[in-house]
């Protein structure tokens, strides 16, 4: 019965809602307006949300934007803004999890991770740190060790396997 | 049912957060949802909507206490604000300490409720008994107040010998009234249960924590080795929101990187393996040395507060307090000389880590059991002397008595006989009172010793308390002086003191944790004695909480090497339930083996503490309870009862342990399966690619004989990849444009391939993969505004899913007579044919679309029902179509068995199995009730036709099939088709449970319209292709006019039937 409580009852959905509103609204307020009825076409830039205390420190910070912005480039609406929040939230589930990490860290779009995108990702949260060769020892063994069907790269469900499985993926 | 729909659509709204979708379009489903649900909910009977609308406000409620009660979770906030700026890590070691203050809690609630509050309301009020009034020369001392050195002096003369010495703070306190107050509460049971109590709860609440912990994360895939791939994905703390932090982090996680690579490389560490050896040998010496250090310390400084104790009758300020004092010192210090230590031996960080921990918790445990051991040593001598004391009283009493007898005796013999009565009696009275005073005596000299219980208590809490006093010290100054001195100092220094030697203190979660559970221990240790010591510890972990936080968010950065050890991991936990264990026993032993003391505390006078149980047994229950505690109690009972908890703990053992091997198969099944999916998969995409003829190749073998029907079986084909899609869309609910999109895929490349294929064959795909594209575009197009009505369908996949099956075989059996039937029939089998398969590809999706394929496929007379201008006219045909693509190729088996005669009885059963998957299905959705009542008298009519045919049906397989046609009511139409004599019963009979069905009529009137149009179109291409197909045996007119006169016949039928 009282389905609707499984996503949020809807003063929850409000309270979140207009809290995170007021945190989008509070990173452009000259670009965004209060009065959302006739849903106006705001776009905040990518600059703006890079550089909110959640995301400033991420390595990540651009990717995220990237996945979860419409037009694919970091531009958010409040829409996406919403997504995003809902997806990093504590409360979302860990498939859902899964699935949007699985999308940062596949920086070419093609629904797969392959080496490239390895790298970007071990070059990022290392700071390039490390040298090309670790790199490439470090990305190979990922494959090695995620790779479940062979074929040189990882799918979708290769990382959620991998990545449910992890002690600190929960959290 | 209606029920069924609402449950689905309840599905979807509970299901939708799962979903990878945008919100925009998350919302728009939600709210189409939950329109249906409040639309039809209402529509069930009227308790069941009060019941919904009460479950509903029911939640509502629970939810806004739930949020209520987070918001009075304690700290929430802080450590939200530490999470974020320090990363999970530091976190959990203030939740770990704010679940630690949860335990305490409730155990100050324990023993204030059921101890210290009876004790004080009901109790002996203070300064009527002994044990509860102060001796007078320590009520002096406790009073002087001098200087501000003697404040301290009276401050820990307080504790030890003033006041709250005698206070419920400790065990001597409380008396040993069996029962006190006017309720006649047993205060010496309580305590005594109450102390059992405290760790009995801690035992269960750290046990199911434990077990909540392991069942989250999921431990059996721990082994599994993914080192690398969680190094990489994992490795990043999303929750961290600080550029120190951050830059940390990044160091920490270059680090492990690095580590592992090493690992891998197998590249020792270039120093000589007999140095490092050597040094870890002296590394461990060292580690060894101190530990036993500490504890030889530790003993000595006991033994020596005792003796002190003994001569002198003053002690300052630091004799008293000098041995928690140092034992507060050694756990300060040593930690960090192991620290040290371990850069000696040069370790893997992480191993170090591990030994650090490990030599800590050894400490730790080494000195509260080296004291908690001196301090037992200390009450056996002291409990020796108390009666060594007695004795002397005793033999002294003998000698008092004895020489005032003999006093008596020789003053008195002179005395006459007369008064030797009364002589004897005052003798009596004399020597009564002699005991009286002697007793006295010894009562004021006993009273001298202080009961060992609430020495015991006072060290502990003495002991906690300069813990707690150092603590605060070490943050202050440790941490922030430290912390000042490194920012404000580093301009005028000639290094970087922010990045060289003292840089800022590191929070050591790992250390610190530990020092938490030490704390914890010794409040378990002195619990039983000091019943008021988890009281003052809730508030030290107040102010620990208020104080840590500060601290690491004003003068610490994250530790570099994180200990993982998180809310899913049980390792703290392990380490606390190990240190409650052990912290019991010393308690236990101490409660099991010694004497209480004799004068003071609620078990005095008894010879051992727990007789308080066998003495209220005894006293106060019915004799049958003693007497069957006794029988349990005795050997018989429990030497059995042991016996059975070791079968218990075996077969539960044997039993984890099996299903740890059925996990490690089910994980390589899981492998296995991973890669069989995947082949499948590209099995199925090679096919795809592939042309036409290797699609065929398969059907080929089974029916070789003509072009034809090598043609045809291009179907099953596709049947096999709607299948294979069919698994996957209902496994994962996934949505339905990716499904669409893999219907269309496999119909266009088909048709592509059909226009290869040669001849007559040709018009057959090429209408079939339109039709099969229309069918999916008429889908796609209205089955948004249809889908609500027939979401009740989408529950029965899987028996759609055992009919395909069950169709399959039967379609190749009936393909292969069918080059010598009239066309007509082949054309039209085909078609259903063809309509089944493709319909199935859509059923998988959507069962609005799934509808409307079926009409779509239907044959071009039903289509022409759908041209009626009534709107329930309209329903009708509808409902018809849904369900007739299946009655032509039911209607070939006859054929079959007319023909091939050994078919049949397979064929027959088949069909069995067949209709019973399809008799359940009938779902009426009778929300719409005039359309209903059509359908209603629709319905009985239909079902006596189906009376008729069902009676008919079973003979008819070997009779003339000819005769069906007559019997049917839509006599005119049946005639007229002389080609498709055998269809027509069956559709009719077929017609019959979709039409229990009536869920189209719940189609909304303005979809109606719609799919009329798009019925037409189609109509058109079937008559199309029945033109085509007719050429190679009946004449186009023919048919053409049989479906014009059929529809038209159709169509008063039904006219009359409304």
């Amino acid at each position: 019965m009282g389905n609707k409580q499984t996503i949020f009852t809807s003063q929850q959905l409000d309270a979140y809602q207009v809290r995170l509103f007021h945190r989008y609204r509070d990173l452009a307020p000259q670009l965004v307006p209060l009065d959302y009825t006739n849903q106006p076409e705001v776009r905040l830039p990518y600059e703006l949300i890079g550089s909110m205390p959640e995301l400033k420190d991420n390595p990540f910070r651009q990717r995220i934007a990237e996945v979860f912005s419409e037009d694919g480039e970091g531009n958010m609406t409040l829409d996406d803004f919403l997504d995003m929040f809902s997806v990093l939230s504590e409360m979302a589930p860990r498939d859902l999890k899964a699935y949007y990490a699985f999308k940062i860290y596949d920086f070419n779009n093609d629904d797969f991770i392959c080496k490239s995108d390895l790298e970007k990702t071990l070059n990022k949260l290392t700071r390039n740190e490390l040298t090309e060769d670790e790199v490439r020892m470090v990305c190979e063994k990922v494959i090695d060790e995620a790779d479940l069907d062979n074929d040189g790269r990882l799918s979708l469900e290769d990382f959620q396997h991998m990545i449910v499985r992890a002690p600190d993926f929960l959290r | 049912e209606l029920f069924q729909n609402i449950q689905v659509q309840k599905e979807i709204i509970a299901n939708i957060r799962t979903k990878p979708w945008p919100i925009r379009r998350k919302l728009k489903v939600l709210k189409q949802a939950r329109e249906i649900v409040l639309k039809y909910e209402g529509r069930l009977t009227r308790t069941r909507g009060y019941q919904a609308a009460g479950a509903d406000l029911l939640k509502k409620i629970s939810r806004v206490l739930y949020n209520i009660v987070v918001l009075f979770i304690p700290w929430e906030m802080r450590i939200k604000k530490i999470e974020s700026h320090f990363g999970s890590g530091v976190a959990s070691y203030f939740i770990f300490l704010r679940w630690l203050f949860g335990i305490n809690i409730v155990l100050t609630i324990m023993t204030g409720a059921f101890i210290v509050l009876p004790e004080l309301l009901a109790g002996a009020p203070f300064g009527t008994t002994r044990s509860k009034t102060i001796p007078k020369d320590h009520l002096a001392s406790a009073q002087d107040l001098d200087t501000i050195w003697s404040l301290g002096a009276r401050l820990s003369s307080l504790i030890f010998t003033g006041y709250l010495q005698y206070s419920v703070l400790f065990y001597g306190y409380y008396g040993n009234v069996r029962k006190i107050g006017s309720a006649g509460y047993r205060l010496p049971l309580a305590y005594f249960m109450v102390g059992m109590a405290v760790f009995a709860y801690s035992f269960i609440t750290l046990l199911r924590k434990m077990a909540k912990n392991s069942r989250m994360s999921l431990a059996g895939a721990s082994d599994e080795n993914y080192t690398f791939c969680w190094r990489v994905f994992c490795a990043w703390d999303y929750l961290i929101g600080n550029p120190e932090a951050a830059e940390s982090k990044g160091a920490a996680i270059v680090n492990s990187i690095r580590v592992s690579i090493s690992c891998i490389q197998q590249t020792q560490i270039n120093l000589s393996l007999a140095v490092l050896i050597s040094l870890r040998i002296l590394a461990n010496i060292l580690v060894l040395l101190s530990l036993t250090g500490s504890i030889y310390i530790i003993y000595f400084v006991v033994d020596r507060s005792q003796k002190l104790e003994q001569e002198k009758p003053e002690l300052t300020l630091w004799e008293k307090n000098e041995v928690s004092v140092v034992v507060s010192l050694i756990t300060m210090i040593a930690p960090s000389a192991f620290e040290l230590v371990a850069q000696l031996e040069m370790y893997h960080p992480r191993t170090s880590l591990r030994f650090q921990l490990a030599r800590v918790l050894v400490l730790y445990l080494g000195n509260l059991y080296s004291l908690i051991i001196a301090l037992l040593d200390k009450v056996n001598s002291m409990s020796s002397a108390v009666s060594r004391n007695l004795s002397d009283s005793t033999s002294y009493l003998a000698t008092i008595s004895q020489s005032t007898e003999d006093n008596l005796s020789t003053i008195i013999p002179d005395i006459t006989e007369r008064q030797n009565s009364t002589l004897t009696r005052t003798l009596l009275e004399m020597q009564s009172l002699l005991n009286h005073t002697v007793l006295y005596e010894y009562n004021t000299r006993s009273q001298q010793d202080p009961c060992w219980e609430t020495y015991v208590g006072q060290e502990m809490l003495k002991l906690s308390i300069i813990d707690m006093i150092f603590t605060v010290a070490s943050i202050l100054l440790i941490d922030f002086i430290r912390g000042l001195v490194v920012r404000y100092l580093s301009d005028c220094c000639c290094w970087d003191l922010e990045s060289k030697f003292p840089e800022y203190g590191e929070f050591k979660i790992a250390e610190n944790v530990l020092h938490l559970i030490y704390n914890q221990g010794m409040i378990w240790m002195g619990a039983f004695f000091s019943p008021c010591l988890p009281a003052f510890n809730v508030l030290k972990l107040v102010g620990l909480m208020y104080l840590r936080s500060w601290a690491v968010l004003t003068c610490n950065v994250p530790h570099q090497q994180v200990f993982r050890a998180s809310r899913s991991n049980n390792f703290y936990l392990t380490m606390l339930l190990f240190m409650l264990f052990l912290c019991m026993l010393p308690t236990i032993f101490a409660i099991v083996r010694y004497r209480p003391s004799q004068y003071c505390g609620p078990f005095s006078g008894q010879e051992k503490i727990y007789d308080i149980i066998s003495e209220t047994i005894a006293n106060d229950f019915p004799l049958w309870f003693s007497k069957v505690m006794s029988y349990v109690t005795s050997p018989v009972v429990v030497l059995p009862a042991l016996l059975l908890l070791f079968m218990l703990i075996y077969y539960l053992q044997s039993i984890a342990r099996s299903l740890k091997v059925t996990n490690s198969q089910l994980r390589l099944q899981l492998q296995n399966v991973s890669y069989s999916k995947l082949n499948i998969i590209m099995m199925y995409f090679t096919r795809l690619q592939a042309p036409e003829g290797s699609d065929k190749k398969p059907e080929q073998e089974s029916d070789i004989t003509s072009m034809e029907s090598s043609a045809r079986s291009a179907s099953p084909p596709r049947r096999n990849g709607s299948i294979t899609n069919f698994e996957s869309p209902v496994r994962h609910g996934n949505s339905i444009r990716t499904i669409t999109q893999s219907v269309s895929r496999p119909d266009i490349p088909r048709a592509a391939g059909a226009t290869q294929s040669p001849t007559h064959t040709y018009p057959c795909h090429m209408l079939h993969s339109l039709i099969s594209r229309h069918s999916g575009y008429l889908g796609s197009t209205s089955g948004s505004c249809r889908s609500k009505s027939y979401h009740n369908m989408a529950y029965k996949p899987c028996t759609r899913y055992a009919e395909n099956i069950h169709s399959d075989p039967l379609f190749r059996k009936t393909l292969r007579p069918m080059h010598t039937e009239p066309a007509v029939i082949t054309a039209q089998s085909y078609v259903g044919h063809r309509a089944h398969s493709t319909r199935y590809v859509i059923v998988n999706e959507h069962e609005a679309r799934k509808k409307l394929m079926r009409s779509n496929t239907r044959l071009p007379r039903h289509y022409r029902l759908a041209d009626e201008p009534t709107e329930i006219v309209e329903l009708y045909p509808r409902n018809v179509k849904c369900y007739i693509p299946r009655p032509p190729h039911r209607s070939h088996q006859p054929h079959l068995s007319e023909e091939e005669e050994e078919e049949d009885p397979k064929s027959s059963t088949r069909r069995g199995s067949f209709r019973q998957s399809k008799r359940p299905r009938p779902l009426s959705d009778r929300h719409q009730t005039t359309q209903f009542y059509i359908g209603d008298t629709i319905n009985s009519q239909l079902s006596m036709e189906q009376g008729l045919y069902g009676d008919e049906e079973e003979g008819d397989q070997e009779e003339d099939w000819v005769n069906d046609p007559q019997t049917n009511i839509r006599g005119p139409e049946s005639a007229h088709r002389y080609g498709e004599p055998y269809v027509k019963p069956k559709t009719k009979h077929k017609v019959e449970p979709s039409l229990t069905e009536s869920d189209s009529a719940s189609l909304a009137s303005s979809s109606d319209q719609q799919n009329s149009s798009t019925d037409q179109y189609i109509q058109v291409i079937h008559n199309k292709k029945k033109y085509l197909k007719s050429n190679a045996k009946l004449t186009k007119t023919k048919s053409k006019s049989s479906v014009k006169l059929n529809v038209s016949g159709t169509n008063d039928l039904v006219c009359s039937n409304v």
